[in-house]
């Protein structure tokens, strides 16, 4: 049964892989701008939802609020810093989102300190549920359940919806978009707003695996960016498969081999990468 | 002393040709992290030295104690000898002190041996950094201080098969071999040896492997940091139902408790600072850290590392006046005891590092709130790493 723990562990830590990351595969794959600044979307949802606890906010309304401050955030700077930078290339994107990531380092550790802080978890997900043969976290069953359907809302958005159609035209050739009567701006706007919302709401979510602090934004930009490049960029379906196929490495490596995780994990990005540089689900329009 | 009596008394002194040597100003220079991922250590550091110069004035028989607070910004060698460079140089100062991390102060041995620079470490934690300069004295403690008296502590309590895991890296290496040595030497048997990386997020595939084990405990040596929070949790929800003890050193300091929250209720550790340890220095403690910094500050083993540090300083500046050489200073403070908020210490008369007692605690709920709890003294405990490495 043991095994059966391994494969709840790695799928539990693949959807929180997954939902924090999938913001990023919006705007940095569908919309192709290099948002090093993830990180501070996820990290300005995790601070509002702690704030917003700390007054006495239920936990999921706290976790809703986080999500739509961190997406009218998200409005505001693609509104103020990211139209300036879609045709200026992507040394100045990875530069200027950066130094964003920074600001919002600084300004947090100005207001909250270094110090941790905490989204402590409603009664119903932090204990224990009896899953028939061992007790188990609630939260991890929580985040299982909400990562599917997430993908699946996502699916049915992206995929199906004719917002995603537009969108997936507008990427690819913005002038000819235009010249149809789609609003590109607009809906960039729309589009990089909810991608940060969903970094928000992946940053309240995740909190108790990846702990808020100053230096979240950075400490773990190179989770976010390997599951979107191992995914395919542009490909949130990627994205899925490839978060809980990492997750799945890098628990069973921590399990059946601990002396060797650190180089297992990475060595299976690599493996991985160097078999599909694509990534595993190169986006069909991609260029 | 109003300004018309500050002046009597300067005119007085120059008078007499006594002004010059009377009073002067000794500089202190700082140097830790105030800047990044680390800021906290810094934060504490100053803070601490601050309730000591308001408890003890900030001017020695005359002599004005100048603190100059340089920032390295992290584990960063090469920018923590710069920062001595300038201090000794260009600032002129007649101390160095600080070094949360173990490379930074190795980094300015040769330095100050050159310099003959009394220097006190208030942190950097590695058994062997004061061997690498007669300058150096330390008020922290080193990772076998704590590891070997709770490895001693379980052989004697009924814990008879333990894991280790710790973090990746040379502090947790160490702790993983001193505990092992002491638990093993007491009888007890240590099943497996995991050391996790330091990237980790998510400890349950550890915890679970650990699970299988059965072991009685768990002695873990945590990144420190925002995993703790992590570490702990997974182990109130993995391990602690099944009934197996998580052992440990600074993972459950108090500052860090609120956030890890009741996972923590349980927790043994062993370590040099505790808290709600009762003595008079460490109530004043808190009392002015709280009164000068916000109601919500605690001290840590950062706070009491600076705070013993500058008594230190203080000594020499009392004893010699403003310009002790290092000879003077190291020769004062070799062999020194005093009373630390934490308890008793002494600097050893040999190895220049600090003796103190190390405390059995459990954390506990009191009055609402998440504290460690003595509930046994080990006194007076020597690094041990020095007593198996002898010169």
């Amino acid at each position: 049964m043991s095994a059966l723990t391994v494969v709840l562990d790695g799928v539990a830590y693949g959807m929180v892989l997954f939902i924090i990351s999938v913001g990023l595969t919006v705007t940095m794959g569908l919309m192709r701008v290099v948002n090093l600044a993830h990180g501070a979307f996820a990290m300005i949802g995790g601070y509002v939802a702690a704030v917003a606890l700390g007054a006495g906010v239920p936990f999921l309304a706290a976790a809703l609020g986080a999500t739509l401050v961190a997406g009218l955030t998200g409005a505001l700077a693609e509104a103020l810093i990211y139209r300036p930078l879609y045709r200026k290339g992507e040394l100045a994107q990875a530069l200027m989102t950066f130094g964003f990531t920074f600001v919002v380092i600084a300004a947090l550790t100005a207001v909250f300190g270094s110090n941790i802080k905490a989204l402590p978890l409603p009664g119903y997900l932090s204990g224990l549920v009896d899953i028939g043969y061992r007790m188990y976290p609630a939260y991890r069953l929580f985040v299982i359940a909400f990562g599917l359907a997430l993908a699946f809302a996502l699916w049915l958005l992206i995929d199906r919806s004719l917002y995603g159609a537009r969108l997936r035209a507008a990427v690819d050739n913005p002038r000819i978009a235009r010249a149809v009567g789609i609003d590109v701006n607009r809906l960039f706007l729309l589009t990089f707003a909810g991608g940060c919302a969903l970094a928000g709401l992946g940053g309240v979510l995740g909190s108790e695996l990846l702990p808020l602090e100053p230096y979240y934004a950075l400490r773990y930009l190179v989770l976010f960016l390997l599951v979107v490049g191992v995914g395919g960029v542009g490909n949130f379906k990627g994205s899925f498969v490839a978060a809980i196929a990492l997750g799945l490495i890098d628990t069973s490596a921590k399990y059946y081999l601990p002396s060797a995780a650190a180089y297992l994990f990475y060595g299976a990005v690599l493996a991985l990468l160097l078999w599909r540089p694509d990534g595993l689900m190169p986006a069909r329009s991609a260029q | 002393m109003s300004m018309t009596m500050a002046k009597l008394g300067m005119g007085l002194l120059l008078a007499l040709g006594l002004g010059a040597a009377a009073a002067d100003t000794v500089k202190v220079g700082v140097i830790m992290s105030s800047s990044g991922p680390f800021a906290r250590w810094g934060e504490q550091f100053r803070q601490a030295i601050e309730v000591y110069q308001k408890q003890h004035g900030k001017t020695v028989k005359g002599n004005t104690i100048e603190v100059i607070y340089r920032d390295d910004g992290g584990p960063n060698p090469v920018r923590a000898k710069q920062l001595a460079e300038e201090l000794i140089l260009r600032d002129k100062v007649q101390f160095l002190a600080g070094f949360v991390f173990t490379p930074n102060a190795l980094a300015v041995a040769d330095l100050i041996t050159e310099a003959k620079m009394p220097t006190v470490i208030f942190n950097a934690a590695t058994g062997m950094i004061t061997r690498k300069s007669p300058y150096f004295v330390r008020t922290s403690h080193t990772i076998p201080q704590a590891a070997v008296p709770i490895g001693q502590w379980a052989a004697k309590n009924g814990i008879k098969r333990v894991v280790t895991a710790v973090s990746d890296y040379a502090p947790g290496h160490d702790a993983e071999v001193y505990f092992s040595k002491a638990f093993k030497a007491g009888g007890g048997e240590v099943l497996e040896s995991i050391r996790i990386p330091l990237s980790t997020n998510d400890f349950s595939p550890f915890f679970e492997r650990i699970l299988q084990q059965k072991p009685d405990a768990v002695f873990v040596f945590g990144p420190g940091g925002p995993p703790t929070v992590g570490l702990i949790n997974t182990w109130a929800s993995r391990l602690k139902p099944a009934g197996i003890k998580f052992l440990g050193t600074a993972e459950t300091q108090q500052i860090d408790l609120p956030k890890i929250g009741r996972a923590a209720l349980g927790v043994v550790t062993s370590f040099h600072y505790t808290e709600t340890v009762d003595n008079p220095l460490n109530k004043a403690l808190w009392a002015d850290l709280q009164q000068m910094f916000g109601k919500d500050t605690v001290p840590d083993l950062a706070s009491v590392g600076a705070y013993d540090g500058m008594h230190l300083i203080y000594k020499a500046v009392e004893r010699f006046g403003p310009r002790p050489t290092g000879d003077q200073a190291l020769g004062l403070w070799k062999g020194v005891a005093f009373d630390s908020p934490r308890g008793p210490v002494r600097i050893d008369e040999k190895t220049r590092d600090i003796v103190e007692n190390i405390y059995m605690r459990r954390v506990e709920e009191r009055d609402g709130q998440l504290v460690n709890v003595n509930f046994q003294t080990i006194p007076m405990v020597k690094d041990p790493w020095k007593e198996e490495n002898p010169e």
